[in-house]
């Protein structure tokens, strides 16, 4: 328990550290260090916030309320081994409902600026959260009926079961890796290092935080893909319960590095999509869970 | 049952008053007075029914067209009357300070005494177990909710929006009609039990009475390609009327489906799959209009197609589980679908209330024009965007509640491995994706209108709702949270009532989860969310408490001459997803551009989504050769349509030839 509320405050730093680190490395640069994040949350912590003279106190309350609800799911997400300390049967729907809640206070914090800019990046973020949320739920869903599990703790395991579902668990990834780079605001669907570009979402939305609020916000912002990534790494680990927590742990962890190293090399190699296009990386992703799906009716059926 | 005989009759009195007293303020007395006393005398009833169940069974002599009245209630039209008459009577209180401009012309008497019948309607359609009595309700309702809708008759569009529900509602009448007829002939009796024997005989007739059966009461409660007259009317109604027919009189074509499921006693598993796919269209289509919508009353109203389509997503999952013996299907199902109702009521109310004070401040609910009202509204802007976090499922509010429930049911265990299994997956995805545009519906509809600046300063604002428009809504939202935070005395509400659709499981089964036992997550989500912002706003506070608040303009990414007409309106909001589902949401475009170098004369461009199915029906009408032509055309011309033509031909010839049973 305290070891992941541990990782649930430390990884998502490490996490983007390592992001940013692979883009400079591949870029020829240095890069700057690991626990930068850190540092700029809590510089960010000691400045004082200013308001736009426009904004109601939805402005103010909504970084709090996406940071908390970010928290809360990370308490329902298994992030080391097949337990997480608040698991419950269903709990993937209120993990997902809490993200939405999240996006929506974004959203409105955006609008209460009545910027034309953020304006923009909420109608971009609406359009593809309504867009990308069933492709998430189709491939938890396949992956918890391929288990016939019901909480998101037991999809741990999904990755030693029978060969027969290897259909279903491919899709499942699939959709779900491409599900991040979207959640998470990374190219090829925006970019997190521009904040005057016509093409991103994100860091469009938080132009008029300052201060705690914005430290608020980019935590928020980096626990999500952390915990994106470490669902990601739970589906691929390989090795089942009895080799014991500690290892099943360290795999985890190593595997979510790696998908940070990924990630960084999908943002250094790839261009950004054009906006239209995005809507079809989307549909990428829906299709493959789709595939998923349709493969624990295929191998349920020839199991009858 | 005799106090609902005498709630009935003061209802009666108390609309005979409000036609007759001398002065408005009195007539809404008389209402108000009648309808809180009428209210206390059936609660009396309908509350220990609720709660524990019992079953009440009374028959009045009746010479002419049957011999007798039956009247019954048991839980499940206790359910529906203990909120029902409540909420009508918030409605009457809220119509007294949302009437009050039109005090000194107009004699609001007519509004009161409707309302009062619509109430009272409600007591026979919850109540009588006989068919003509039955639809002697139904009518009083419908013909009621039509003069409630034609307030402002003087406008042209409001009364062909009134025809317009006034022929949809009998079109849907004439199949109940249909139906009941189907049956009269079957068993020779007008009484509800009879048609339940009828109905419980497997067969053609059984199969025909149930479609028009889901027919007319989808008519009623605006399921989707019979929604078209709901927009319309909710957008032409005066707040109250819409807020009632929306959650409360429309809740009828439910009830009427949930008590016909009674007596069709073990559906058969198409039936389930019917209603779940006939529901997850309205759904669907319900909430991609409520992206599109320029109005916000009118917004309001497609959301009621998506809501009655998510509830009944939760009775065809409970139909699924009755034909497959699930009972856990069935607890959950009937649980979430029927709370979703209640829910649905509740918070719908709230937005159509707060969209009428919006109209009541500004003479307007455009969403084009509207803009930074939440400093001048602050108790509407507050309210309504509660309702919009619980309309969207977000928790911890209660549409958070249902929808779990529904959830939990369609990803659940008892769900039969294979195709069954990943189509309910599929339906969860669906509904998850219902979710999300329903959330970029709220955001659109609360940010554009309450936050920001003004967009147009033709608009004045005369400021915050009056006392009785705010009680209604503060009663409301007080719903919303309390449903929201106490799932188990939500899920107590409606025990009863699901308990009497478990009981028509046959043969062994096993004992299913209790629903409260399923909640639990929604329990700890919410409480741990609100603990989690009320520890983050102190350290907040913390951190920030020594410097004064400094405020500053938005920053205009360095754009020297910002103006509020630059903010995003609702329709450039949503115009990125519309133009992902351009070929669904059609939209009439009328433009005058500027012509010449130094255009003189203004130019304007409009634009404005209208319904599919109300635009192909003209279409067809009007112009169905000129169509059918163009058709014909393209098919010849385009290789894509004769191809598509031509595997369509195909498909129906090898179906034709199989269901014939192969050629000879």
């Amino acid at each position: 328990m305290v070891i992941h509320v541990a990782v649930l405050l430390g990884l998502p730093f490490l996490l983007t550290g390592i992001i940013n680190r692979v883009k400079a490395i591949w870029g020829g640069r240095k890069g700057p260090r690991l626990s930068q994040g850190c540092f700029d949350v809590l510089r960010l912590l000691r400045k004082q916030p200013v308001y736009s003279s426009v904004t109601t106190p939805v402005f103010k309350l909504a970084p709090w309320v996406i940071l908390a609800s970010t928290l809360v799911t990370g308490l329902f997400v298994p992030l080391l081994r097949d337990t997480a300390p608040l698991s419950m049967n269903w709990d993937v729907v209120a993990v997902l409902y809490l993200w939405g809640l999240g996006r929506v206070a974004m959203m409105l914090a955006a609008l209460d600026t009545g910027s034309a800019f953020e304006g923009m990046g909420a109608s971009r973020e609406a359009t593809f959260g309504a867009l990308v949320e069933p492709a998430i739920f189709l491939a938890v869903g396949a992956l918890l009926a391929t288990s016939g599990h019901t909480r998101l703790a037991e999809l741990v395991h999904v990755g030693v079961m029978a060969p027969g579902r290897v259909l279903a668990a491919v899709g499942a990834l699939v959709a779900l890796a491409l599900a991040l780079l979207v959640e998470a605001s990374r190219v090829p669907v925006d970019d997190p290092n521009t904040h005057l570009e016509l093409t991103m979402i994100h860091e469009v939305m938080i132009l008029d935080h300052s201060g705690p609020d914005l430290a608020a916000l980019q935590v928020a912002s980096a626990m999500k893909m952390t915990l994106f990534a470490m669902l990601i790494a739970g589906i691929l680990n390989p090795l089942p319960a009895s080799v014991g927590p500690l290892a099943v742990a360290a795999v985890n962890v190593a595997l979510t590095l790696v998908i940070a190293i990924a990630v960084g090399l999908v943002e250094s190699l790839i261009a950004r999509l054009r906006m239209v296009s995005v809507p079809q990386l989307i549909a990428a992703s829906m299709v493959a869970a789709t595939i998923a799906v349709l493969g624990t009716a295929w191998f349920a059926g020839g199991a009858r | 049952m005799s106090f609902i005989a005498i709630a009935a009759a003061c209802l009666a009195v108390g609309a005979a008053l409000s036609l007759v007293l001398p002065n408005n303020r009195s007539r809404a007395a008389a209402s108000i007075a009648s309808q809180l006393i009428a209210m206390v005398l059936v609660e009396r009833v309908a509350l220990p029914a609720l709660l524990h169940g019992l079953d009440l069974r009374a028959v009045m002599p009746w010479s002419y067209p049957s011999e007798n009245i039956a009247a019954h209630l048991d839980s499940l039209g206790a359910f529906f009357l203990a909120w029902s008459l409540p909420m009508t009577a918030l409605g009457t209180i809220y119509a007294v300070d949302y009437l009050r401009p039109y005090e000194a012309t107009r004699n609001a008497g007519v509004q009161y005494a409707l309302l009062n019948v619509t109430a009272l309607s409600f007591l026979m359609i919850y109540t009588l177990e006989t068919a003509t009595a039955f639809l002697l309700g139904w009518e009083i309702a419908a013909v009621a909710a039509w003069l409630l809708v034609i307030w402002d008759y003087r406008n042209q569009r409001i009364r062909f929006a009134g025809f317009n529900y006034l022929v949809s509602t009998h079109v849907g009448f004439f199949f109940l009609v249909a139906a009941f007829m189907v049956l009269h002939s079957r068993t020779g009796s007008m009484d509800f039990g009879a048609f339940g024997s009828a109905l419980r005989t497997p067969g053609t007739l059984r199969n025909a009475t149930f479609l028009l059966l889901v027919t007319s009461f989808g008519l009623k409660s605006a399921f989707f390609p019979f929604h078209t007259w709901l927009p319309r009317a909710h957008s032409a109604a005066p707040a109250h009327v819409s807020a009632l027919m929306s959650g409360v009189i429309h809740k009828a074509g439910l009830f009427g489906l949930l008590r016909f499921t009674l007596l069709l006693g073990e559906p058969e598993p198409w039936m389930g799959w019917y209603l779940i796919s006939f529901s997850a269209l309205s759904a669907v289509m319900g909430v991609l209009y409520t992206t599109a919508q320029r109005d916000l009353k009118r917004m309001l109203g497609y959301s009621s197609t998506e809501n009655v389509g998510i509830a009944g997503i939760g009775f065809g999952l409970g139909y699924l589980g009755l034909a497959w013996h699930q009972p856990a299907l069935v607890v959950l199902g009937f649980t979430g679908g029927i709370l979703h109702i209640l829910n649905h009521a509740v918070f719908k109310c709230l937005l159509f209330y707060a969209a009428g004070a919006v109209y009541r401040a500004t003479h307007t609910i455009d969403l084009e024009r509207l803009g930074g009202l939440a400093k001048r509204m602050p108790w509407t802007a507050g309210l309504f965007l509660l309702g919009g976090l619980a309309i969207s499922a977000l928790p911890p509010f209660n549409g958070f509640v249902s929808e779990f429930l529904i959830y939990a049911g369609l990803l659940n265990g008892a769900v039969p491995p294979g195709l069954e299994r990943a189509l309910l997956i599929s339906l969860a995805a669906g509904l998850a994706f219902v979710g999300g545009i329903s959330a970029l519906a709220t955001v659109r509809a609360f940010g554009v209108t309450f936050l920001g600046t003004p967009k147009d300063a033709s608009v004045h604002v005369s400021g915050d709702a009056p006392a009785s428009m705010r009680l209604s809504m503060l009663v409301h939202g007080g719903g919303v949270l309390a449903l929201g935070l106490a799932p188990a005395f939500a899920i107590r509400l409606v025990e009863q009532p699901v308990r009497e659709f478990a009981a028509l499981l046959r043969g062994p089964s096993v004992a299913a989860t209790p629903p409260v036992e399923v909640i639990q997550p929604v329990v700890w989500a919410g409480a741990l969310l609100i603990g989690a912002v009320a520890l983050l706003l102190a350290v907040r506070w913390m951190l920030t408490r020594s410097a004064p608040v400094r405020q500053h303009v938005t920053w205009g990414c360095g754009y020297a001459a910002p103006s509020p007409r630059m903010q995003y309106t609702g329709a450039s909001f949503s115009s990125r997803f519309v133009a992902v589902f351009e070929s669904v949401l059609i939209y009439l475009e009328r433009k005058k551009l500027p012509e010449g170098p130094f255009p003189e004369a203004n130019s304007h461009v409009n634009k404005h989504c209208v319904d599919a199915v109300e635009r192909r029906m003209f279409e067809v009408l009007g112009e169905g050769e000129s169509v059918a032509n163009r058709l014909y055309e393209r098919v010849s011309v385009a290789p894509t349509y004769s191809l598509g033509l031509g595997l369509a031909v195909l498909v129906v010839v090898i179906s034709l030839v199989a269901t014939a049973g192969g050629i000879p």
